[in-house]
């Protein structure tokens, strides 16, 4: 262990991370849903792109070679998810609040420091993979820091950008993903190993996975940068899996140790395989790429708006823990929650009702035995199941109209496509005093039965409609 | 901040309170005087209030650089003439200084157009004004036609490109239409929506394709520019009879009420409707114009009192741009334009009549409404474009020995001189 770490310190590996993560908000600049088909697309335009003369008057390299390539490009679109922004047919609309909140608390989470006053920027790109021919990108904070088992490593920039169109085949791309936001955070090159960019990789995930991110294969990207001594600036992108971090590092450096001594070392960005190694992808973009977005004012962040935004930060997984135990909530509840991101909806949910086993069942259990019994898939279910729905269930709980034991049903029901009101009111139908009579005549009719008989009873006489609970507390009211 | 002596483009050092910032100094945003902007060394640029700036520090200056490019001509191929006239085509961001510059150095279209070179040389480069298109009025259009003739009547030019905004671009075509009237040779119209600093920028094609309709025989004021979404051809269309209708799409401008004289592919030229050949000899100008012409659009309760607004600033005519078939507020309505018709008509003032519908042609006879207002005088000017018609109707009456007259004036608005009126309408 200590050998390798010397290792590296003495070849000069300088390594930082890129992690690109998408949040869960509508696009960035304009208001279409961030949604990823996969049917046939509505529409498609054909477009070319061409080199533009970058800001030192010189040609970017990486554009020029791209561009050398004199592709015509194909852009599919849906009419719901792509609109004439997403298609360069119109300005830019205004910066998504939403996604800037969530820009914010990712900054404030990393200690970086937020830029009040930043300009909106044009990064070129002419891959054709953004139909403007660059990708729009804005600094929101830098000179923040995380603390890793070997020390702690700077955070260089935090800054909130487009995501590109998807590649569908060579020179075709999909117009659903350009414009989804994209928060980028680039670490310092202070890495000092394989192993510790594996840390810093799975830290940052963890913080990122805190907040209102966006989930699933694709929506998290990192690359790593990094150079040994003598050597250029490699950039590894395309990780599948972020443990190929790790073997990828240790990979590109034993080949550069290997280019070094040739004097070959060519700075360059390189794809991932799956098996750790990489091959050329393209020459690295040159550093004349950037200039401002005219079509937007300078994006002014007010004390108010991080404030607001610091109120509602999510917390960390280790700060999560202690609070939700101290709601009397099991680890594996806890781990549930901040799996499936509902660490938010949970705390609002209980605001309603303080009852946090009840709120963490609603989120994380019933849906899954509603899909069972209902024969539907999960995603489904809680898609019928929005925030909204819940907490006017909850809602109906809080004012007695219903009863704990009924907010399965009801929910079961609404998944089942009853109208809200008709689905709460059954309960009304079957009033707690209609129920308490009908117990009593059950008793006086039949007397000397168990309280499991009487309960039977009740239950068929209401068809299950009634809380079990409630029954069987009026019950041993009466009997026993 | 005090006074500074660091200029755009200069890097510089910024101290702040807490913390020392590096990078390059820009200019200022129009709008925000008070923020200093700096380029960082990633490429972001950041702001600062300049209040909380407590010192500037130039850490190396800004280096002149001068471009020096040539433009290469090629005896092989044919000339062209580019009037330059400002607008997004012609505004090119400068990065270094973060503000927007004219491209009004003929050398710097090499730079920022290299493909249209390579079907053409662009002999001459004149550029009269620079101007955004929603500034100009009828002496930029009568400055561009004597410009425009001159190149027109030099044998060694094949055609010219005017390079304009889009804004009021088809204005300026519908006015040049009537300007450069029996054309020797192609009279070319053309715009970006998307600036030139992009990539994605659509005046590539459309200047591509504005150099072939250029050498093509197509002796017409034309506008050339995107015919769809895509990036694969442009129309050629009647200067008269186009119109910008949209506000952002690369597509913006369409024929109304007629078709494109021409498909144009980066490579090809596809005649679609018919057009004056290319012909020997010399052209004038004729850019009389009068400028006392208005166009009102008609709205629901309108009170016609405002004609007398147009008289007493002694306006000479006036297009109302109408309802439907050609509808004003009528006998029946609470605010009827009819007897204010009358009178300003018998005052003096010439009335034409065109439709807010843009698509299809007037047309009084179908309801009383109508009939009622054809009584009063008013000229019915078919499916002519209402910017079209302004500008015609200032061209007309620009002409002493036809403003003297009434009926000359009418018989010259509905005469179809430059393809302003189609006979018919096609599905």
């Amino acid at each position: 262990m200590t050998d390798k770490e010397l290792n590296y310190q003495e070849l000069g590996l300088k390594c930082g991370l890129e992690i690109h993560q998408q949040l869960e908000t509508g696009k960035l600049f304009c208001r279409c849903p961030s949604v990823l088909r996969k049917d046939e697309p509505d529409f498609s335009v054909r477009r070319k792109l061409h080199a533009v003369a970058g800001e030192s008057g010189e040609v970017d390299v990486a554009a020029a070679y791209q561009a050398s390539l004199g592709k015509e490009f194909e852009y599919q679109g849906y009419n719901d998810v792509a609109c004439l922004v997403d298609l360069d047919e119109e300005p830019p609309r205004e910066l998504n609040r939403a996604a800037l909140k969530i820009a914010l608390q990712i900054s404030i989470l990393l200690n970086a420091k937020i830029v009040p006053l930043t300009q909106i920027m044009r990064k070129t790109v002419v891959d054709g993979s953004n139909t403007s021919g660059f990708q729009r990108t804005v600094l929101i904070a830098r000179d923040g820091f995380i603390e890793t088992s070997q020390g702690r490593i700077g955070i260089e920039t935090v800054c909130l950008e487009e995501d590109s169109a998807r590649i569908v085949s060579d020179g075709v791309f999909k117009l659903d993903r350009l414009g989804i936001p994209l928060v980028e955070i680039a670490t310092k090159p202070e890495i000092k190993n394989p192993e510790q960019a594996k840390e810093v990789a799975l830290h940052l995930g963890g913080i990122l996975r805190s907040c209102n991110v966006r989930r699933g294969l694709g929506t998290i990207r990192q690359d790593v940068n990094l150079s040994v001594k003598n050597g250029k600036r490699i950039e590894l992108k395309g990780f599948q899996d972020i443990r190929n971090v790790e073997v990828a590092i240790e990979k590109e450096v034993e080949r550069q140790v290997g280019l070094v001594k040739n004097g070959e070392s060519v700075s360059e960005v390189r794809k991932v395989l799956p098996n750790g190694k990489s091959e050329f992808l393209r020459p690295m973009p040159g550093a004349a790429r950037m200039y401002p977005e005219t079509d937007l004012l300078l994006l002014k962040i007010s004390r108010d708006f991080i404030n607001e935004s610091k109120k509602t930060l999510p917390k960390l997984k280790s700060e999560a823990d202690e609070e939700f135990e101290k709601e009397g909530l099991s680890q594996e509840m806890i781990s549930l929650l901040l799996k499936q991101s509902k660490v938010e909806e949970f705390k609002e949910l209980l605001g309603i009702v303080k009852n946090p086993a009840l709120v963490a069942k609603v989120l994380l259990v019933f849906p899954k035995e509603i899909a069972k019994r209902e024969k539907m898939p999960l995603n489904l279910v809680e898609e019928k199941l929005t925030k909204d729905v819940i907490s006017n269930v909850l809602d109906n709980l809080k004012r007695k109209k219903i009863s704990e034991g009924d907010v399965k049903n009801v929910l079961a029901k609404i998944v089942r496509g009853e109208d809200f009101v008709k689905a709460v009111k059954v309960r009304k139908a079957a009033s707690m005093n209609d129920v308490e009579v009908k117990i009593m005549s059950f008793i006086k009719e039949k007397p000397g039965l168990s309280m499991n008989a009487y309960m039977g009873l009740v239950m068929k006489e209401f068809k299950g409609g009634v809380d079990g609970k409630i029954i069987m507390e009026i019950i041993k009211k009466y009997v026993g | 901040m005090e006074k500074t002596n660091a200029v755009p483009g200069d890097y510089v050092e910024l101290s702040l309170v807490n913390r020392d910032y590096q990078g390059v100094f820009l200019e200022s945003p129009e709008n925000e005087k008070g923020i200093v902007l700096l380029k960082l060394d990633s490429g972001y640029n950041i702001g600062f209030v300049k209040k909380e700036v407590m010192e500037v520090k130039v850490l190396k200056k800004a280096e002149e650089k001068i471009e020096e490019l040539e433009i290469k001509k090629n005896s092989e191929k044919p000339n062209v003439a580019m009037i330059i006239t400002g607008g997004t085509i012609a505004a090119r961001l400068n990065p270094s200084k973060g503000g927007v510059d004219w491209l009004d150095n003929p050398a710097s279209l090499f730079k920022f157009y290299p493909e249209i070179f390579k079907l053409v040389n662009v002999s001459k480069v004149e550029v009269p004004f620079m101007k955004a298109s929603e500034d100009m009025d009828f002496k930029d259009w009568q400055k561009i036609a004597r410009v425009a003739v001159k190149l027109l009547n030099d044998t060694n030019v094949k055609g010219i490109i005017i390079t304009h905004g889009t804004d009021f671009l088809h204005y300026t075509s519908a006015a040049l239409s009537f300007f450069l009237k029996d054309l020797n040779k192609p009279v070319v119209l053309t715009y970006s929506q998307r600036s030139i600093d992009r990539a994605s920028s659509d005046a590539n094609l459309n200047l591509q394709c504005s150099a072939l309709a250029a050498i093509s025989d197509i002796a017409e004021v034309m506008l050339v520019g995107h015919a769809s979404e895509n990036d694969d051809f442009c129309f050629a269309m009647p200067g008269a009879k186009v119109r910008k209708l949209h506000t952002s799409r690369r597509d913006a401008f369409k024929v109304v009420n007629g078709k494109p004289f021409a498909k144009i592919f980066t490579d090809k030229v596809i005649n679609v409707s018919e057009y004056n050949q290319r012909k020997k000899g010399k052209i004038k100008a004729d850019t009389s114009f009068e400028e006392k012409v208005a166009l009102v659009k008609i709205y629901p309760g309108q009170n016609p009192e405002i004609l007398d607004y147009y008289l007493k600033k002694k306006y000479k005519g006036i297009v109302l741009e109408m309802s439907g078939l050609g509808h004003a507020p009528g006998k029946r309505a609470r605010n009827s334009w009819i007897s204010k018709l009358k009178e300003v008509q018998k005052r003096g003032l010439i009335v034409c009549a065109t439709s807010q519908c843009i698509n299809g042609r007037v047309d009084p006879l179908v309801y009383s409404n109508g009939r009622e207002l054809l009584e009063t005088g008013i000229i019915y000017l078919e499916d002519m474009l209402s910017e079209t018609a302004l500008v015609k109707l200032g061209w007309i009456l620009g002409h002493k020995e036809w403003a003297k007259n009434r009926d000359a004036v009418k018989a010259k608005m509905l005469e179809n001189i430059v393809g302003e009126i189609s006979d018919r309408l096609e599905n």
